[in-house]
Order: structure tokens, then C-alpha cells, then sequence
């Protein structure tokens, strides 16, 4: 599993590579988990290495451990052995100094927060001054096309536009490490085609780091640099797969003969496994 | 639900208006025909008649009552609300106190009365007291249900955020405890009002539990059940005042709306 070509694909610092400065770095993770006498390996032995600024997307079955790996990171699992690190700090030290943002499969909002106050929840915790987090949020609200709804409670929107603020919320905090979990689950076709390349243009502006949890084999050639895909009981990497679609992605490249093939690829590393 | 929509909000409050009409009807009949012995309930005549006669006397025993259900219950809120948020942000305080807080219930507080009324004198203060344990407990309860059932996915979002304990506190458990402090408040605030008439028998020379008392032993049936019916009717107030408030709290206490 070495980045030598995604490495070379990515924005990644390469002097910071030189110099050992990791990305996203899982090593020999696992994960059991105890439900009465029942042992559930979600994930088994699971080495991983992001470089700084890949896009990366981890893909597999359903119940095959993807949040739980993500969780990992997040530093809200705690793994059974092994160890995981981002840009070399603990996730327990990347929680601490926000250097990740989450978004949660189901887009948690709080109800009784308008969405720019639940968009700006993060910066709110973090002690950043009111009118800050609130012009702040309001371009991430712009962003991801929910303008005009600053005001709106989140049960009354859609499914699709919660899932936005979501995403919303996760980009005020400017990480420098994406953390997806399904984001694009509950949108229409339309709408989810449009956030990609939102999101992929915001990661080029950013720099950060990506690593998107999805069930989609389109989403995640489209998106990423890397695919990592994973197999169920126990929970491991069974393969990863190198995208070589180029840095700057557009609609067209779908009509790029290679994303057929990386298409078919993912897919036959897939139904390989199941 | 279906019936909301096709019953407009006079039709939803015609029938229990008409059960109560009909309850005083029946009474009235009973009492005029016999059927109901004028020693045990008079009519609804006689007790309306003494509401007028005896407005001053049951305006001051009511003062004092209300003073002591509704100070008891927003003491004894206050406490719980607190103590259940304290007990959630402290954890060691949390596993050494919970089990005694939850066994306690089963205490009969009412019969350290006669012990209070040694320590404090007669009054106001033994009934407060009172009013406030029995307030504590199920505000208390409630608040720390609330407070620990807080939706797990708003939890971890927070956490993920290295949100401090306290920043989780106000801005994602206060505010899901809500519905559970309002169904509390609802309970305490029903036993509020019936705790203080029973806690005057032993602890007070005053108000309304004191004047269906001494109204009893003198045989003035009507004035006694006119302080029966106040205290029914500030019962009443208050729960209506809380729902108010739960009604103007909405945006916090609507959460079937899962979102
Ligand atoms: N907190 C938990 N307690 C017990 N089992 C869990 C927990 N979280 C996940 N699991 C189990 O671990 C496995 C992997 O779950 P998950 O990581 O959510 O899968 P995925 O996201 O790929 O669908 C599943 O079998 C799931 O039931
Ligand atoms: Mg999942």
C-alpha cells in the first residue's frame, strides 16, 4: 500500500512527505466490540496510509466498518489495538485542536437552532466572537447553496438541504481534514453532482485532506485520488486502488474513458470480495 | 391527529366544558332532590353563595396556600433542576449519590412533619419545606432522564466539536431535558396544591388545607367545599401556566420532529 503514485497525483506537501510529516496513518487497527456474548470484529488489522491533501474515499458493503473506521479517527472509537495519527498528532490531539471536522451519516442538526446557528455551532464552541461565526457561516451556508435559509429551522427543511448544512458546518471550521460519512446520501442526483465539484473545488482552495465514507462507486472515482475498499466480518482493507483521473475533475471527466475503467475496477473489487 | 385537523379548537374544548356542566348538573339535582345527603356536599348553589359570603376569609387562606405551593414548587424546581445538572457534569458525584437520590423516593416525607414543625415552628416555612421535597423529586428525576437520554448523534457531534462538558451541557442535554422537565413540572405542580393542604393539618394555622379543616370540624360544609374548589382552581392555573410556558418553549419541546 504505498502513496508513491498517489502521492504523486495530490497536492501533498512533498517536501512534508519528504520529511515524514504524515497525513492519515492507521496502523494495525482493530476494533472489537462487545454486545452481551455476541464479539463483533468491525475491524480487523486495518493499515491505511493518507497522504496530506489526497482525496480519498472508503467504500464497502454496508456493516462493514466504514464509520467505525472514520470514528477511529474522529477519536470517538477507541481502537482495540493498533494506533492511528493525523499529521502525525493522536486523534484524541486532533480532536483537541479541531484539526478534523466530522459530518455525521445523518446530518445531525440541534432542532431548536436555526441552521446559521447550528451551522456555526463549531466556531461557536471554539470561543470565535459572534459576528465572525455568523458572517462565516453564512458563506458556508452560500457555499453549499442555502442561502436564504439562515433563518429556518432545520425540520423544515429537506433531507438533501440538512445534509448540506451539515457540510456547511464542517467547512466554517476551515479543517485541515475533511472527515465524510455518507454526505451525499440523501441528496437528489442533481444536487449531489453539483456539491461534488463544490467539494472538490473547495479542497483545492483548502488544501485539505479528504477521506469520504461512501456507498457509491461513481461518487468515489469522481471525488478521489485513492479508493480503499473494504471488506465485511471482520472489518479490513481487502484493496487500494489508485484513481488516476487528474487533479482538476470537471463533469466531463465521467466521459473520460478511464473512469469507466476505474469504475469497473471498483466494481469487480467489490463483488470480488462479497 | 386526523381529528385536529377537522375539529377546530373550539370543538376540541366543547366537551369537556360539557362533561362539567353536566357533573354540576347531576350535583345539583342529587343535592335538590336528596339523593345527595346536604351534610356530606351541598349544592352547587350553597357553595357558590359561599364563595361570595366568605371571599375574604378564602382569599386569605388562598394567599397563604398559594404562597407556599407555588414558593415550595419553584424551590423545590430549582433544586432539582440543578442538583440533576451538577450531578451530570460531576461523575463521581453522579455514582456515589444517584442510587441514594433514587431510593430516597421511597420516603414518606410527609410524616417528618411533626419533626419539622419542632425545628421550624408552625407556618408557612414547615408546608414550603414540604412542597419543595415533594417538587424535588420528581423535577430532579425527571431532569436527570432527560439530561442522560440526550440524543447520541447530537452528543458525538459536540464531542467531535471538543466541546467541554459544560458547553455540551447547556447547548445539547438542557435543551433535550426540556420536555422531560415540563412532563415533571406537570406532575409536581399537579401534587403541589394537595401536599400543602395535608402539610397545614399537622404544620400551619393557616390556609386553605387549615380552613377545610377547621370548616369540616365546625360542620360549615359550603365553606369547606369552596377551599376544596380553590385549591382545585389554583391546581388548575398553574398547570395552565406550564403549559403556557411549554407552549412558548416549543421550538425546544417539539422534538417528534426528530431532525
Ligand atoms: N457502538 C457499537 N457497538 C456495537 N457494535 C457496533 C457499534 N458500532 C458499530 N458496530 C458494529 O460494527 C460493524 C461495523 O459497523 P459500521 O462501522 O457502522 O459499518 P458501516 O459504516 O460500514 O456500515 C457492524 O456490524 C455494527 O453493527
Ligand atoms: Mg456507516
Amino acid at each position: 500500500m504505498t502513496s508513491a503514485s498517489a502521492a504523486s497525483l495530490t497536492r501533498a506537501d512533498t517536501a512534508s512527505e519528504a520529511t515524514g510529516a504524515a497525513g492519515l496513518v492507521a496502523q494495525g487497527v482493530s476494533v472489537t466490540f462487545r454486545r452481551g456474548t455476541q464479539v463483533i470484529d468491525a475491524l480487523k488489522d486495518v493499515s491505511l496510509n493518507i497522504p496530506r491533501g489526497t482525496r480519498a474515499a472508503l467504500i464497502g458493503a454496508s456493516g462493514c466498518g466504514k464509520s467505525t473506521l472514520l470514528r477511529v479517527f474522529a477519536d470517538i472509537v477507541q481502537p482495540t489495538s493498533g494506533t492511528a495519527s493525523h499529521y502525525g498528532l493522536t486523534p484524541a490531539e486532533a480532536r483537541a485542536n479541531r484539526v478534523y471536522a466530522l459530518v455525521q451519516q445523518g446530518s445531525t442538526m440541534l432542532p431548536w437552532r436555526t441552521v446559521i446557528d447550528n451551522v456555526a455551532l463549531g466556531l461557536e464552541i471554539a470561543g470565535t466572537s459572534k459576528p465572525e461565526r455568523l458572517e462565516r457561516a453564512a458563506e458556508s451556508l452560500a457555499l453549499v447553496g442555502l442561502k436564504g435559509f439562515e433563518k429556518s429551522l432545520p425540520a423544515e427543511l429537506s433531507g438533501g438541504m440538512r445534509q448540506r448544512a451539515a457540510i456547511a458546518r464542517a467547512l466554517t471550521l476551515r479543517p485541515r481534514f475533511l472527515l465524510m460519512d455518507e454526505p451525499f446520501g440523501a441528496l437528489d442526483e442533481i444536487t449531489r453532482d453539483r456539491l461534488h465539484f463544490e467539494l472538490l473545488r473547495i479542497l483545492e482552495e483548502t488544501g485539505a485532506t479528504l477521506f469520504l465514507v461512501t456507498h457509491s462507486i461513481a461518487e468515489a472515482v469522481i471525488l478521489s485520488d485513492k479508493v480503499v475498499v473494504m471488506t465485511p466480518r471482520p472489518g479490513r482493507i481487502s484493496q487500494v486502488i489508485d484513481v488516476d483521473l487528474g487533479q482538476h475533475r470537471t463533469p466531463a471527466t465521467r466521459e473520460d474513458p478511464r473512469f469507466g475503467h476505474y469504475e469497473l475496477m471498483l466494481r469487480r473489487a467489490l463483488h470480488h470480495d462479497a | 391527529m386526523t381529528r385536529e385537523l377537522w375539529m377546530g379548537r373550539g370543538a376540541r374544548i366543547l366537551p369537556p366544558v360539557v362533561l362539567v356542566a353536566a357533573l354540576v348538573a347531576i350535583w345539583g339535582w342529587s343535592a335538590a332532590t336528596g339523593l345527595l345527603p346536604r351534610w356530606l356536599l351541598p349544592g352547587p348553589g350553597a357553595v357558590l353563595h359561599e364563595f361570595d359570603v366568605s371571599r375574604a376569609v378564602l382569599l386569605k387562606h388562598a394567599q397563604v396556600t398559594a404562597t407556599e405551593a407555588l414558593g415550595g414548587c419553584a424551590i423545590g424546581s430549582v433544586l432539582g433542576v440543578a442538583a440533576a445538572m451538577v450531578m451530570t457534569l460531576v461523575a463521581p458525584l453522579r455514582q456515589t449519590l444517584y442510587a441514594y437520590a433514587l431510593a430516597s423516593r421511597a420516603l414518606p416525607l410527609i410524616v417528618f412533619t411533626p419533626v419539622l414543625v419542632i425545628v421550624v415552628g408552625r407556618g408557612i416555612v414547615p408546608v414550603m419545606v414540604i412542597v419543595s421535597v415533594t417538587t424535588y423529586f420528581p423535577v430532579f428525576l425527571g431532569m436527570m432522564r432527560g439530561l442522560e437520554r440526550s440524543n447520541p448523534d447530537r452528543m458525538e457531534l459536540l464531542y467531535s466539536l471538543s466541546a467541554s462538558p459544560t458547553q455540551i451541557l447547556w447547548k445539547v442535554q438542557l435543551p433535550s431535558a426540556l420536555p422531560y422537565l415540563f412532563a415533571a413540572l406537570k406532575v409536581a405542580a399537579s401534587t403541589a396544591f394537595v401536599n400543602a393542604l395535608v402539610t397545614e393539618w399537622i404544620a400551619a394555622n393557616a390556609g386553605l388545607g387549615y380552613l377545610v379543616m377547621v370548616s369540616g370540624q365546625y360542620f360549615r360544609l359550603p365553606l369547606m367545599w369552596a377551599a376544596i374548589f380553590s385549591a382545585a382552581l389554583m391546581t388548575l392555573a398553574l398547570l395552565g401556566l406550564i403549559l403556557l410556558a411549554e407552549r412558548l418553549a416549543g421550538r425546544w419541546t417539539q422534538q417528534a420532529t426528530e431532525v
